[in-house]
């Protein structure tokens, strides 16, 4: 068998891998980003107690590796009696990674905004929540999207850690064909080829999306 | 506990500083290629640089620490790891150099070309200074990261600190309790990293202010 | 034609008080920028504030709607008034900025909304105006700066003079009482400048009471009604604008006058 009759014979068995790594990645940014903008946005406000919650979870979730954090969940969440799916710890720990880096990108972007925008949605009559609101989130979100589009990729990467816990992404697929096949080179590089093609594609649409966001700023 | 999981430190240590090292010289002849007019060296380094960064981390350590076996290339974790993470420290380091030197202005090489000087000592005196103080901040944050990124070593046995917090909370089921402190530790240890790189960037903001 | 109207208009003043400013102060820590500004003028009166940069004309203007938070003083414009000492209130703060109009240097539009969302938005959302309304209301505005055709674009495909007659409608798009102008030619092209001066000069015609921060001093001379020169934070004086173009009776007003008209 030469090379590629090896990897088209792979393919199917690493596919169902691919699906789980892309639905985690899907799950961990509809949960995280949102959550992220919530957390710039109680770091930006006044109130302190929520402000201190807030920078807790942007501090240990940049600060500790992610890989911790996933330890973390999957060994603490049964402790204190929650028992969970391994999918679902790592959709959990990968959101608050997703949140804490995301939510430094919102602060980003509303910092960014500029200052003369602040004045006119003011003398506009727009002032607190709906200025907020129609003039300077959407600008900010749109300053914000490149940046959070290529965090995006970063965290389908990052799914691969699920692996550790036995969650049947494309990591663990891959370890489980080469712990059979013998074939741990072949294999690991048709995973590298699937994770990298996926990122360089996403890239490119970052790339292109980036291009047509810009026209109105 | 704590002193089980403290004995992972320097295991951690040892592979983050190792790497960024190995990362670090690996990164210039790399930088080089990739401004280098030639245009099939410029791809190979371009292409380099790309591929290390569009895959997972865990996946090098394991197609390094699992697949290079096959070819008689056998390696302990500990090394695999350092393998593995200089690789990937000398693509990022190389785009740290290529964006510090990118922020001088064209203008930097023109006055010093207008003053009759050549292109070693443009880049030692006029260049690199100025180069150095974008590329710093650039490289603490990469080593912090790097730190980070370290704990991946753990999955192919090497007895860092997440191994260690991994062995507690499966003998002790106080795994909550073992990777809070596994996951201080390491904002710990990236702390003076984070306050020596704020430090010497004020400083050297500053001299060149003045200068 | 336009030199006239406002002639007529300055001989025969209205009486209703539109604003009044008195001891305005304003200092950032020790640094005072502002010092004892007092300001009285009649409902439909055109004034110019002229001087040096660095004078306070923009810092006084912006702490008329409190942009700029002044340290002492009180300013009424129509029947709202504001006290800088007694820690005015949210609502009186947003009464204030309801009856004022304020068009920036740097327009100030909103990039992500298209033209005649920056001229609706602040009317449905602050006027609670339905939408068809206010969308009735802005085209009416558009076709008064002359830009009606350009509804549907967004600010980005617009030439600087076009964005700053449309921040002009959108400040009017809430029928202020006053219209405040911050340098509004300021960062155009000569050309762009004059359609923008244009669309002030009917304005002014049609019996806004303005206050204008410039250095287009054909503007001061041919449109306003009163001039007000300003220096290091204080008023030099005020008065009629031929007075102070011609017979200004400060030396200071003189010799600024002469520096800007010799350009």
């Amino acid at each position: 068998m030469t090379f590629f009759d090896q990897w088209i014979t792979w393919l199917p068995q690493l596919s169902p891998g691919l699906t789980v790594s892309l639905s985690l990645t899907g799950l961990c940014l509809v949960f995280g980003m949102p959550f992220g903008l919530v957390l710039a946005l109680m770091i930006e406000g006044k109130i302190v107690p929520l402000r201190i919650v807030a920078l807790l979870f942007v501090e240990i979730g940049r600060g500790a590796p992610a890989l911790v954090l996933l330890y973390l969940l999957y060994f603490g969440f049964p402790e204190g009696g929650i028992v969970l799916s391994a999918f679902t710890t790592a959709v959990i720990s990968l959101s608050w990674t997703t949140g804490a880096y995301s939510s430094e990108l919102f602060r980003a972007g509303l910092a960014a905004v500029p200052r003369g925008q602040r004045e006119a949605a003011t003398t506009s009559g727009l002032t607190g929540w709906p200025g907020f609101r129609y003039i300077i989130l959407p600008q900010a979100l749109r300053i914000s999207t490149p940046p959070l589009a290529s965090l995006a990729v970063t965290i389908f990467q990052t799914t691969s850690l699920a692996f550790v816990i036995a969650v049947p992404e494309l990591m663990s697929k891959a370890y489980e064909l080469g712990s059979y096949t013998f074939e741990y080179l072949g294999v690991f590089v048709l995973t590298s080829i699937l994770y990298g093609a996926i990122t360089v594609a996403a890239l490119a649409l970052v790339r292109l999306g980036e291009r047509r966001l810009s026209r109105h700023l | 506990m704590i002193v089980q999981i403290l004995s992972g430190v320097g295991n951690t240590l040892l592979i983050t500083a190792l790497s960024l090292v190995f990362g670090a010289a690996l990164g210039l002849p790399l930088v080089a290629a990739r401004r280098s007019s030639w245009r099939p060296l410029q791809l190979v380094a371009s292409a380099y640089i790309d591929v290390v960064r569009a895959i997972p981390p865990i996946t090098w350590l394991f197609l390094i620490y699992f697949g290079l076996p096959q070819y008689a290339l056998k390696l302990n974790p500990i090394t695999a790891s350092i393998v593995g993470f200089s690789l990937i420290a000398a693509a990022y380091m190389a785009e740290t150099y290529r964006a510090g030197l990118l922020s001088i202005p064209a203008g930097q090489w023109e006055a010093a070309t207008a003053l009759g000087m050549g292109f070693f000592s443009t880049t030692q005196h006029v260049i690199t200074p100025q180069a150095f103080r974008v590329t710093l901040p650039a490289i603490a944050a990469y080593a912090i990261a790097l730190l980070k990124d370290s704990a991946l070593a753990s999955t192919i046995g090497v007895h860092d600190i997440t191994y260690q917090a991994g062995l507690v909370a499966r003998s002790s089921h106080q795994g909550l309790l073992a990777f809070t402190i596994a996951g201080l530790l390491y904002i710990a240890l990236s702390l003076p990293l984070a306050l020596a790189a704020r430090r010497v960037d004020k400083a050297l903001r500053i001299k060149l202010e003045v200068a | 034609m336009h030199m006239e109207l406002a002639k007529t208009r300055a001989e025969s003043p209205p009486t209703v008080g539109a604003v009044e400013v008195v001891g305005l102060d304003k200092a950032y820590g020790k640094n005072m920028v502002l010092r004892d500004v007092n300001l009285e003028m009649p409902e439909g009166e055109v004034l110019s504030i002229i001087g040096p940069s660095g004078a306070g004309k923009s810092t006084f203007l912006r702490c008329l709607n409190y942009l700029e938070v002044p340290t002492a003083g009180t300013i009424t414009i129509g029947n709202t008034t504001v006290d800088a000492g007694a820690r005015p209130s949210r609502a009186s703060l947003d009464h204030l900025r309801r009856v004022t109009g304020m068009v920036f240097q740097s327009f100030n539009l909103f990039p992500h909304l298209t033209v005649l969302e920056n001229i609706s938005l602040p009317q449905i959302k602050v006027l609670k105006r339905s939408r068809d309304e206010a969308h009735e209301i802005s085209r009416n505005l558009l076709s008064r700066v002359g830009l009606d055709a350009k509804s549907g674009e967004h600010p980005s495909r617009l030439s600087g003079g076009q964005q700053q007659r449309i921040a002009i409608a959108r400040a009017l798009a809430l029928s202020p009482k006053v219209m405040l102008f911050d340098e509004p030619t300021s960062a155009l092209d000569p050309e762009l400048g004059l359609e923008v001066l244009a669309v002030m000069r009917d304005l002014a015609d049609e019996g806004m009471t303005m206050i204008v921060v410039t250095h287009e001093m054909n503007f001061a001379r041919d449109v306003s009604d009163r001039v007000m020169v300003m220096a290091d934070g204080g008023v030099l004086e005020v008065g009629p604008s031929d007075q102070i173009m011609t017979q200004p009776s400060h030396e200071r007003t003189r010799k600024f006058l002469r520096a800007v008209l010799d350009r």
